[in-house]
């Protein structure tokens, strides 16, 4: 009982249509204080309709989601006071200031005057934005901006933080800054949800993961629990001339090979001993008629993972 | 939910007043238009005529026209009538601009009328005075206009009895100059009857035709917030849905009424308008707006974006403002026109004006102010249901 009380996020069985297409499939989740939990999975794949139910945008056409104790709907004031929401799109006033983009938020979330000022202040130092706070937002840069629209979604001290793809379209300095502040928030007993289709994000930050696929989790859980589904296996890369896909179906006749999927010229291989079944490997896409040109040996990762379970890439 | 439309209002309200457009549209523009209006089209209450009248005639028809109307226009101080000798005379002082107009009524000009034959009554204009000319031409065809249906009546009285009374012929000058149109006639072209005067009449239209695109900044505020990407961060807040309705369809609402006030108070003070008792303007002025937020949020609400709204809406706010007459005022005998303005809330606010204004009666502009808020209701409840549909993310 003690560990229910402990979730911040709670969502059970959520299901979404619109139409004909089913974009939320009994998609179940909870997040604890300072745990960051990462939703992963290609554009499409029902990241964001999920958030827009946790946030209380959209209804859901089934399950039930509890936010600090409290049934999200999308009128229940005391669960939506609890979260905080990073849109994927910059959700800020471009002719309003960064200050008064956070200000007009704050009061919208009811925060008293002397509390706004207070947290209007930590929150542009933490978004790096003290020294331009009077500058109107639609002067930044984009990676200012996306900083400001995550300044906004954390200013009213929220207990569960979701940020969809906050990073999308951000140089890779601001990219880094977003992602320390991330990490920092997690620190300070944040819980965060967070949607990417980037691998090397959702490794760095999640304590747990869910990949997500066509509306389902089709797993989840620790980078490690998830690497540990393909087992103790060996991903090799192999660059080849010719056809691809005939060399992947080559190799999968293998018996070391567990998978073997073409990616353009690329043919990605999950492997028991590398070291071993090398030179058989590259007998094999030679005998399907194309040539290598290049051979990487290394271990999983979550793209393999996510590549092992849908048989997709993870990519735009 | 009041705070959280309050909050959104003071933010509406900071973005529109650094947005140029809305002072543009709210008071630039209006203001402008109706200075150089007035510009275009003197008001033709300052307006005096120096003028003759040569009765060559000097029947009864005749009579009537200098002895009735004309000491009419002098009386309402539109004419100074000058006495010339003859025809000649008044011509040569025509041309030489000692004289702006004079009319001639032909010999046998009230036999003619009589007869039910054509006739001329000349009218003479001097060079460069084009309003007066255009002024004397009206006051000549109006009563020409008259006598003509007047004659027609005795002719075909002559021609059933087998003669024609010489007493009706002797009457119909008189009678002619009694009608209500001629007796109105010199009110009409001095204004004395239409209290509205030219300036005042355009700074009403201008202003009634303008906050109709003043409001639009309020009820296409979902789509721009839609546009922006910040319609889900509001929706995530911990208010109502529909106080962001609220706070936009307010500052909407104070906008319109600013801009109205402002006009009205800087075409009194700049242009020396007169809108008619304050009380009465004061509701007209409500209701007006409230009209606008219904009609242009009922066009909003069709649209899918905020550039298709305001496209949408520009041309419902042109239509209703041409058939409203805010740009010209109507005359009285403009039949359909007239009658079009019944459909426009900018026609019953103009109505109102001039109603109150007439008899310095501010409860005469009731009737219009209700027909005009009902404008409002009847167009704002489909757009409130409609606009609730769509308000998701």
């Amino acid at each position: 009982m003690g560990q229910v009380a402990q979730q911040v996020l709670r969502a059970t069985g959520l299901r979404k249509a619109f139409g004909a297409l089913q974009a939320v499939d009994e998609v179940s989740l909870t997040i604890a204080p300072g745990e960051t939990y990462g939703l992963l999975g290609p554009n499409g794949a029902g990241k964001t309709t999920s958030i827009s139910m946790i946030a209380g945008l959209l209804k859901p056409d089934a399950g039930t989601i509890e936010v600090d104790g409290r049934t999200m709907t999308p009128t229940a004031t005391a669960a939506k006071a609890a979260v905080g929401l990073v849109p994927q799109d910059l959700a800020i006033y471009p002719d309003l200031s960064a200050r008064e983009n956070l200000r007009f938020f704050g009061r919208l979330y009811g925060l008293p005057k002397a509390e706004l000022t207070r947290r209007l202040d930590e929150v542009l130092s933490v978004i790096g934005l003290t020294d331009r706070a009077d500058d109107r937002a639609g002067e930044f840069s984009g990676g200012m901006k996306r900083r400001l629209n995550i300044g906004v979604g954390m200013l009213h001290g929220p207990k569960l933080l979701i940020l969809d793809e906050p990073t999308v379209g951000v140089d890779p300095q601001s990219r880094n800054a977003i992602l320390d502040s991330v990490e920092e928030l997690a620190t300070e007993g944040l819980a965060v949800l967070y949607t990417t289709h980037y691998m090397e994000e959702a490794e760095r930050l999640c304590d747990r993961i869910a990949i997500v696929d066509q509306g389902r989790i089709v797993a989840e859980g620790t980078r490690r629990e998830l690497i540990a589904t393909i087992g103790e296996q060996d991903v090799v890369r192999l660059t080849v001339a010719g056809d691809a896909a005939a060399a992947a179906a080559a190799c999968e006749r293998l018996p070391a090979i567990s998978s073997a999927d073409a990616e353009d010229d690329v043919v990605v291989c999950l492997v028991d001993g590398a070291a071993a079944a090398l030179p058989q490997l590259l007998a094999e896409v030679a005998a399907s008629g194309a040539s290598v040109s290049g051979v990487e040996v290394r271990e999983p990762d979550l793209e393999d993972v996510f590549l092992h379970l849908t048989g997709k890439a993870l990519r735009d | 939910m009041g705070s959280a439309a309050l909050t959104i209002l003071g933010k509406d309200l900071r973005l529109r007043l650094r947005d140029r457009s809305v002072w543009i549209f709210a008071l630039a523009v209006p203001l402008g238009l109706t200075v150089l209006f007035s510009l275009i089209f003197p008001d033709t209450e300052d307006l005096q005529i120096t003028g003759a009248v040569v009765d060559l005639d000097g029947g009864a028809v005749a009579a009537g026209f200098a002895d009735g109307v004309i000491p009419a226009l002098v009386d309402e101080g539109l004419l100074e009538r000058i006495v010339v000798a003859d025809a000649e005379a008044a011509r040569s002082q025509v041309t030489d601009g000692d004289l702006d107009v004079a009319w001639i009524l032909p010999v046998g000009f009230s036999d003619a009328i009589g007869a039910g034959e054509q006739v001329e009554l000349e009218v003479l204009v001097a060079a460069g005075r084009s309003l007066e000319g255009e002024v004397a031409r009206g006051i000549a065809e109006a009563y020409a206009a008259e006598v003509g249906r007047i004659g027609l009546a005795v002719t075909i009285e002559a021609a059933m009895t087998g003669g024609l009374d010489p007493g009706l012929i002797g009457g119909l000058g008189e009678l002619a100059a009694s009608q209500p149109r001629l007796a109105s006639l010199a009110d009409e072209v001095s204004d004395v009857g239409d209290p509205l005067d030219f300036t005042s009449y355009l700074a009403a239209g201008m202003a009634a035709f303008f906050v109709f695109f003043t409001v639009q900044f309020g009820v296409t505020g979902l789509l721009e917030e839609r546009k922006l990407g910040t319609m889900p961060r509001l929706l995530a807040a911990p208010i109502r849905p529909a106080a962001i309705q609220a706070g936009k369809l307010l500052g909407a609402l104070l906008l319109g009424l600013a801009s109205m006030v402002v006009l009205a108070v800087a075409s009194a003070v700049l242009l020396g308008a007169d809108w008619g008792p304050p009380l009465g303007t004061a509701i007209l002025i409500v209701a007006l707006v409230i009209a606008a937020l219904g009609v242009m949020a009922l066009v909003g609400s069709f649209a899918r974006t905020a550039e298709q709204a305001g496209n949408l809406q520009s041309i419902v706010a042109v239509v209703l403002g041409l058939v409203g007459g805010v740009f010209f005022p109507l005359p009285g005998d403009a039949g359909v026109l007239r009658i079009a303005t019944l459909i426009s809330p900018h026609g019953w606010f103009l109505r109102g004006l001039d109603a109150q204004a007439s008899a310095g009666d501010w409860t005469l502009a009731l009737g219009p102010a209700a027909a005009i808020v009902a404008f409002g209701i009847v167009t704002a409840i489909p757009a409130v249901v409609l606009q609730r549909r769509r308000q998701a993310w």
